[in-house]
């Protein structure tokens, strides 16, 4: 392991005295990596094309630029392309910083050698952030490799008003029983309980994490993603048994629908509630503010009380700088200021179309809470309950085993539940044939 | 008299079943092409919807509103200009070399008869078999130590002409096997009068052969011309700048991270397939024949 990484920064050494040599504006700007503002212009990929991250980020290169003067070019690719072709992206001429995921998807890049070391970085602005924050962001060599920007939290979506009307609150929905109770009022109502939508095969990882992690407990769901444990273990099992009890209260063409196909049915109050990840809160701000104050999110509930509700799924987004890129040194410059409290609030000032402040959790503790609205509350609420943070199964396996072996697994079950000794056993089997990481 | 009394009702009869009969082909034919058609017409139709309509009442509501918002939408979003240039940047150059190579290899392995010939076809149209997902990694791994090499990392990474040649690579087995096809059908004496006159090979080409080839390089062309510029894998993978992908990967612009609008994305799904529909229809003729090509070979 450490002769590989040092394979690597060899290597790397080597890209960089090449690119010095070859032309003076790359030797310059290695030069004046030395702790000087002006580290000279960088190019930015945005993982991206939304209206409103896009804003975001223009506003905060700007502000950089103002600063600086460097200049930044903007990249900006639709996600799900940005993604699938990352691996190319940074072998290839990646741009000096680009957005990317916390955790394993990280690492697995990092482990590479593709992505440059940000212990400087974090060494400026580490104190603003929680330690759970600066985990997420080191590599599996204890380099930090990523800045975090925002997260958001995986929980129960419900609509405040049918909670009213079904005589519910967040407290009387608190653990197993009380949710089958919850959602069984909801079936008599002639409503779907448990909004769900597998089409896309990654939804419903999250069922999957949070019920691990609810059963099982933290440890035992990471040591499974990373192979430590495995999917034939009884434990494995007992998910699928709780998550089949769940399978009456859902609408029944799980796999036809996306998860918005899922959303759609809360939105239009089909449905009674939905574990989802609270990104999509945008969506019910667009379709109007009166639906967006009525959504409510709450932890998912306990199963084993050994374990409470102490772990969450939260992605966190943030930036990582290319190994490749021409110029590493502006890149780490840029997260310098775009994870310090400066930046943030340069990010947090971007006005969407309408005029209106884009709704943001930034990882940075200097975020002032109080200008939260009641769902970003209720979301920071979520977040602080839990000890532990996790990923998404996406995020913290390896790639070529969550969205090619899991995701199929899982709409497998969905297809025959029956099944589910089979598909464990195929699951673990799959997980074996992988090769070994180079 | 009786005779023809009788002939008239078996002439009858039989048309009343031939009648028959060809109403029941209409009726399949009427089913399928309804099959084909639906998509197009469901995605017309998508495109005409707001989103926001869609995702408060469902997708098999009635619509409140139909109007052109999306198409307006799509445009100003896409980038259209930048993106159309793109691809016609790429497919122009790739159809014209695919052409001109595959015309001189077909040229060269069916009028001149050496020890290899067959072989080299052969060669060339198994080109063909190869998926672009089991070869796009060693191709895109080569591109990048070629630029390192030479000290211009985007030589042909991330380049227009990097994507050119792929799909000149790709395309001209293809090419070659239909053009070599189609040469064969042309009589040998054309070409011998020819070497009588005593023409070079060169002249043998271009003032005998390549005249000849018009409407078989015309199908392909077209042929080419919409397989190239539907193409979005090889853009994707050996392109990291977006502003240099083509039109298709536009279209990707249309799609949120988490959200996507399906009705904005019909519409610039619409839009995107515009030229290929405005060349097909220009060029149908040539097109059908394209299908054809080369298969009456005796």
């Amino acid at each position: 392991m450490s002769d590989a990484t040092h394979g690597i920064s060899r290597r790397t050494v080597l890209k960089g005295a090449a690119v010095g040599g070859l032309g003076l504006a790359a030797g310059g700007s290695l030069l004046a990596g030395c702790g000087s503002k002006s580290t000279g212009p960088l190019a930015y990929g945005a993982r991206s094309v939304d209206a409103g991250p896009t804003a975001q980020n223009k506003a905060l290169i700007a502000a950089y630029t103002a600063k600086t003067k460097n200049e930044v070019k903007y990249n900006a690719t639709e996600s799900n392309a940005f993604q699938n072709n990352l691996s190319q992206y940074l072998q290839g001429t990646p741009d000096d910083t680009f957005e990317w995921m916390a955790g394993y998807r990280m690492q697995f890049f990092a482990e590479q050698g593709l992505l440059a070391d940000l212990t400087s970085v974090w060494d400026t602005i580490g104190d603003q952030y929680a330690e759970s924050y600066k985990i997420a962001s080191t590599g599996l060599d204890g380099k930090q490799y990523f800045v975090p920007k925002s997260w958001y939290p995986w929980g129960m979506h419900f609509r405040k008003s049918m909670f009213k009307d079904l005589g519910l609150s967040a407290d009387t929905v608190t653990n197993w029983d009380e949710f089958l109770k919850m959602l069984d009022g909801m079936k008599k109502k002639g409503l779907v309980g448990f909004a769900a939508g597998d089409k896309g095969g990654w939804e419903a990882m999250g069922t999957f994490d949070i019920l691990n992690a609810r059963i099982n407990g933290y440890q035992f769901h990471v040591d499974l993603l990373a192979g430590r444990e495995k999917w034939t273990d009884a434990k494995v099992l007992d998910v699928f048994t709780h998550w089949a009890q769940l399978i009456p209260y859902m609408n029944p063409n799980v796999l036809d629908l996306e998860w918005d196909g899922a959303m759609q049915l809360l939105l239009q109050k089909k449905a009674g509630s939905m574990l989802m990840g609270s990104w999509f809160g945008g969506n019910f701000k667009e379709q109007s503010q009166a639906d967006y104050d009525d959504l409510s999110i709450i932890p998912f509930p306990e199963i084993n009380p050994e374990h409470g509700r102490d772990t969450v799924d939260a992605p966190i987004d943030g930036w990582c700088v290319a190994a490749n890129g021409t110029n590493n040194d502006g890149g780490a410059d840029f997260l310098k200021f775009a994870g310090d409290m400066e930046g943030v609030n340069a990010t947090l000032a971007a006005k969407d179309a309408n005029g209106a402040l884009i709704p943001m959790t930034s990882a940075n503790k200097g975020q002032d809470t109080s200008t939260y609205d009641a769902f970003q509350k209720e979301q920071l609420a979520v977040m602080d309950e839990a000890k532990y943070i996790t990923q998404f199964l996406d995020r913290d396996t390896r790639p070529d085993f969550a969205g090619p072996v899991v995701g199929p697994a899982i709409q497998s079950w969905f297809k025959n539940p029956k099944d589910v000794n089979k598909i464990v056993d195929s699951l673990q089997a799959q997980w074996d044939a992988l090769p070994p990481l180079a | 008299m009786s005779v023809d009394v009788t002939l008239q009702a078996a002439a009858t009869k039989y048309r009343n079943k031939q009648k028959i009969k060809d109403r029941f082909i209409s009726a399949f034919i009427g089913v399928f092409a309804i099959a084909w058609i639906f998509p197009i017409i469901w995605t017309i139709w998508t495109s005409l919807r707001p989103y926001k309509d869609v995702r408060a009442n469902g997708v098999f509501s009635l619509p409140k509103t139909l109007n052109l918002q999306n198409y307006a939408d799509a445009i100003s979003r896409m980038d259209l200009p930048l993106y159309f240039w793109n691809t016609f940047a790429i497919t122009a150059p790739a159809v014209f070399l695919t052409l001109f190579f595959g015309s001189l290899i077909a040229f060269v392995v069916s009028r001149y008869s050496f020890r290899w010939n067959v072989s080299l076809l052969l060669l060339f149209t198994a080109g063909n078999l190869l998926p672009a997902q089991l070869v796009f990694i060693p191709v895109f791994k080569m591109y990048i130590t070629l630029g390192k090499a030479v000290g211009i990392p985007r030589l042909l990474y991330d380049s227009p002409w990097g994507v050119v040649l792929i799909h000149v690579a790709f395309q001209m087995g293809f090419a070659t096997f239909v053009l070599s096809s189609y040469m064969k059908t042309i009589p040998k004496e054309i070409s011998e009068s020819a070497m009588v006159d005593g023409a070079t090979v060169f002249t043998h080409y271009t003032k005998v052969m390549l005249p000849l080839l018009r409407p078989a390089l015309a199908s392909l062309g077209v042929l080419m011309t919409t397989w190239i510029y539907n193409d979005f894998f090889w853009a994707l993978v050996l392109m990291s700048t977006d502003s240099k992908r083509p039109i298709t990967s536009a279209l990707g612009r249309l799609q949120g991270e988490f959200v996507t609008d399906y009705n904005l994305l019909a519409a610039g799904a619409v839009i995107a397939a515009l030229p290929t529909l405005i060349v097909f229809f220009i060029l149908r003729k040539q097109f059908v024949s394209g299908l054809t090509l080369g298969s009456t070979k005796g």
